[in-house]
């Protein structure tokens, strides 16, 4: 495992793109409300035709290691980060030259995984608001608040991440006073309210849902996958799996970003299932493939194989990476709506979105396309749940599941 | 949406917002829906029972992080037997900003007036009255790149002119900040290790300098000045000249100050969450008053004439305001909770100043600063009491 933010090997979630925020700048940033503001770049601007984009950096930026963020120093580690852009420094700004149109190109820059970094001797430093003082690969984290941070210094003077710990053991060093933020998983956080902890959740940001290997093959496959979809029972699988842990979804996106998801329906429908079932005389049986290292994805798997039995649907889970269908979990990408349908689309294998324009009709055509497929059966949307220690003030998540530990701070309990 | 063709119509209209929440706006679902059916109607549209329409259009108010999204789902009599997908329309609207929800009446009244807003953050406003009668004439408004001078013009405040603060080290997280109206000058702003002074006279110029002025905290009756801490956003403890003979309390985001007899009690909202009472000798921890870190005393002729504003200390999307008085030493609530849509980031003593330079007695209201999470701007309202109902 490493901090680099450019590296696309690393498992992605809410956790590693909050921690490469405390450690690495975006040269604009996306607020809670998906709207943009100045990070690194302090203002931007495009030529006709959203291919060349010049952003002005800000003055007086420092690295970790006292060096100053320099146009130079932006433009590499962009370069590194998508090599199929034209990157270079032009007076105390960068250019960005894009292959084709971008008109969201701030939106995509605003990533973690467009942090920038600086390598030099085999050290990784950023300009953002806590320096890395330890770092001992996929099990300790140690990180310095910086007094020269250009947006404040952090109310917290370090911070320590473990990494590596089940969420059972997470637990445990909560109630032993040895952590003041551990993970939950969404399964549990009902039960963690249930026992009086503090509990913060996100928005569902989390996507689950079932993708097919191949395009459809024929009016019958089709068929099929409609069944299946219409067979499941996402209803139970969010209040009885998950304990409320989710949202049933039947979209791509999560209806708190586009406002329309609703229209994709999420009801089982079992009778119509085993309708279009009939209507294909030989169906084959499908492998489902899941991480068996995730407890939650093997009690998804089950259901869902017995949801598709009763409608006359064979599947066989496996944890081959070669099934005909996977169940997949994807944390969304971004909270610009254009940024996280296209994120999500090659994160599943599907053609890449085509926006008419920036309305919402426009996104909801793109998406809707994508969904006409059959390549992918939503399921559901996932919360990102942390349980917080008494003494933690001011945590503040984004709605898709950020963590903004720089505006943490630690206080003692009220007389 | 244009309907063409079929003139009879049902319309069915549901809401998925936060349309008609308390504090989120007067318009009503039912204000749409009407609105629709005239626009509607004005094209040719007959509205009729269900089973007489050629066609059902249901209209979906929805909403997300940025805009309204009203969702039109269109239906053909003739197509919704057949199973034909319905032709969806999509439009999305802004969001407006929200408005606050006034608390029922108590005792005393607290009202807010609103002063200012804007996109970056608000650290203090001051308003310099037309003399005489309170009428506005100019408004200053601090932020973290200067201060922006308005003129009051036809009922708008124009600016006529920016001073720019300059300074070389980072401001600290969550920056704060005080304007201090002067009568030998108009004004000083105070940020964390920056200080500045405008000249006497015409034309208005400030200069910045680096350094740890002791902040004006007291009000012109109640003088004291406490020393901030640069990279921080609270004050360090120590305090000039003092407190009776107390120089030091503990580090702390903000004070209020009341007569007690022949002397003058200081409250302070700690760093730690406690509240100190400091009498000129005694440091007292109050017991538990649910107060957030902004407090501000306030001379509103009512009650004992003094009360003293806290925030509340809720972590939910709106925060509260409410006067206390203290007698005896134990804060007893004088008003209700003025509820306020959004986050206080600062709540200062308003010393009024005047046109002709002078400040006035003043310290009759406050002013708040709300970062609204709704819309992400900042707003300056003037907190005032009055007596009773």
């Amino acid at each position: 495992m490493t901090l680099d933010p450019t590296d696309s090997s690393q498992p992605d979630s809410w956790a590693t793109r909050s921690l490469s925020r405390l450690i690495f700048d975006t040269l604009v940033i996306l607020d809670g409300r998906g709207q943009l503001q100045p990070a690194l770049s302090s203002t931007w601007q495009v030529e006709p035709g959203n291919q060349r984009w010049q952003f002005s950096i800000r003055r007086g930026v420092t690295f970790q290691d006292g060096t100053a963020v320099s146009p130079d120093a932006v433009a590499a580690s962009l370069r590194s980060a998508n090599p199929n852009w034209k990157v270079f420094a032009s007076g105390q700004a960068v250019v960005i030259e894009c292959e084709a149109p971008t008109a969201n190109l701030p939106a995509i820059l605003a990533q973690s995984r467009y942090g920038v970094a600086k390598r030099a001797g085999g050290k990784l430093t950023g300009s953002g608001p806590f320096a890395i003082s330890g770092w001992d690969p996929g099990k300790k984290l140690s990180l310095t608040g910086r007094d020269d941070y250009w947006g404040g210094r952090t109310f917290l003077d370090a911070i320590e991440i473990a990494m590596g710990k089940s969420f059972r053991e997470q637990m445990i060093l909560l109630d032993l006073g040895k952590a003041d933020v551990v993970g939950v998983a969404p399964d549990q956080a009902r039960h963690a309210v249930l026992e009086g902890r503090r509990v913060e959740n996100s928005a569902p940001a989390e996507y689950m849902a079932l993708v097919f290997a191949r395009d459809r093959q024929s009016v019958e496959d089709g068929k099929l996958r409609q069944a299946l979809g219409l067979s499941l029972d996402r209803e139970s699988m969010n209040n009885v799996l998950l304990q409320g842990g989710g949202e049933p979804s039947g979209a791509l996106l999560p209806d708190w970003m586009t406002g329309y998801a609703f229209l994709f329906p999420t009801a089982v429908d079992m009778r119509r299932a085993q309708l279009l079932r009939g209507e294909v005389p030989q169906a084959p049986a499908w492998t489902l493939g899941y991480d068996t290292s995730d407890p939650l994805a093997r009690v998804i798997t089950e259901r869902i194989v017995l949801n598709a039995s009763d409608a006359g649907l064979r599947l066989q889970a496996t944890n081959s990476s070669t099934a005909d269908v996977r169940l997949v979990r994807v944390p969304l990408a971004s909270l610009d709506a254009r940024v996280a349908l296209t994120s999500l689309a090659a994160r599943l294998g599907l053609p890449q979105p085509k926006f008419n324009d920036d309305s919402a009709d426009g996104l909801y055509i793109a998406e809707n396309a994508l969904l006409q497929s059959q390549r992918v059966i939503p399921l559901l949307y996932l919360r990102s749940t942390v349980a917080l220690g008494a003494g933690l003030r001011n945590w503040t998540e984004a709605p898709d599941g950020g963590w903004q530990l720089q505006n943490v701070w630690l206080g003692t309990e009220k007389p | 949406m244009v309907v063409t063709g079929a003139r009879t119509m049902t319309v069915e209209v549901s809401n998925r917002s936060s349309l008609g929440k308390p504090g989120l706006g007067s318009t009503t679902v039912d204000d749409i829906r009407r609105g629709l059916l005239t626009q509607l109607a004005a094209l040719g549209a007959r509205f009729v029972n269900a089973e007489q329409a050629a066609a059902t259009v249901r209209v979906s108010l929805s909403e997300n992080l940025q805009n309204y999204v009203w969702v039109a789902k269109l239906q053909l009599g003739a197509n919704q037997a057949s199973g034909v997908e319905p032709a969806v329309v999509i439009v999305s609207l802004p969001r407006p900003e929200t408005r606050a929800v006034e608390a029922e009446a108590a005792a005393m009244v607290l009202h807010k007036t609103s002063l200012w807003s804007q996109q970056d953050r608000i650290l203090d406003v001051a308003v310099m009255e037309r003399n005489p009668g309170r009428n506005p004439a100019h408004m200053l408004v601090l932020d973290s790149r200067g201060v922006v001078f308005y003129r009051l013009q036809d009922g708008q405040w124009q600016a006529e002119q920016t001073l720019a603060i300059t300074h070389s080290r980072p401001w600290p997280r969550d920056l704060r900040g005080r304007l201090q109206l002067r009568q030998d000058h108009v004004f000083d702003a105070y940020l964390p290790g920056v200080f500045c002074r405008t000249t006497a006279t015409s034309p208005l110029a400030m200069t910045c300098y680096e350094g740890d002025d002791a902040w004006p905290i007291g009000t012109n009756l109640f003088s004291l000045n406490a020393v901030f801490s640069s990279s921080r956003n609270y004050f360090s403890g120590a305090l000039l000249p003092g407190v009776g003979k107390q120089t030091t309390t503990a580090p702390f985001y903000s004070a209020a100050s009341f007569p007690r007899g022949q002397s003058t009690l200081w409250l302070f909202a700690a760093v730690d969450g406690q509240v100190h009472l400091l009498d000129g000798a005694t440091d007292q921890v109050m017991g538990k008053l649910g107060w957030g870190s902004d407090i501000a005393s306030v001379r509103s002729g009512c009650g004992s004439g003094w009360q003293v504003l806290a925030t509340g200390n809720g972590d939910g999307s709106t925060d509260t305001v409410r006067a206390f008085e203290v007698p005896g030493g134990e804060p007893m609530a004088a008003s209700a909770a003025l509820e306020i849509a959004g986050g206080i980031t600062g709540l200062w003593t308003e010393t009024a100043g005047t046109e002709s330079g002078g400040t006035e007695s003043g310290e009759s209201s406050a002013v708040a600063v709300v970062r609204n999470w709704e819309t992400g701007r900042y707003e300056a309202f003037r907190l005032t009491l009055t007596c009773g109902r």
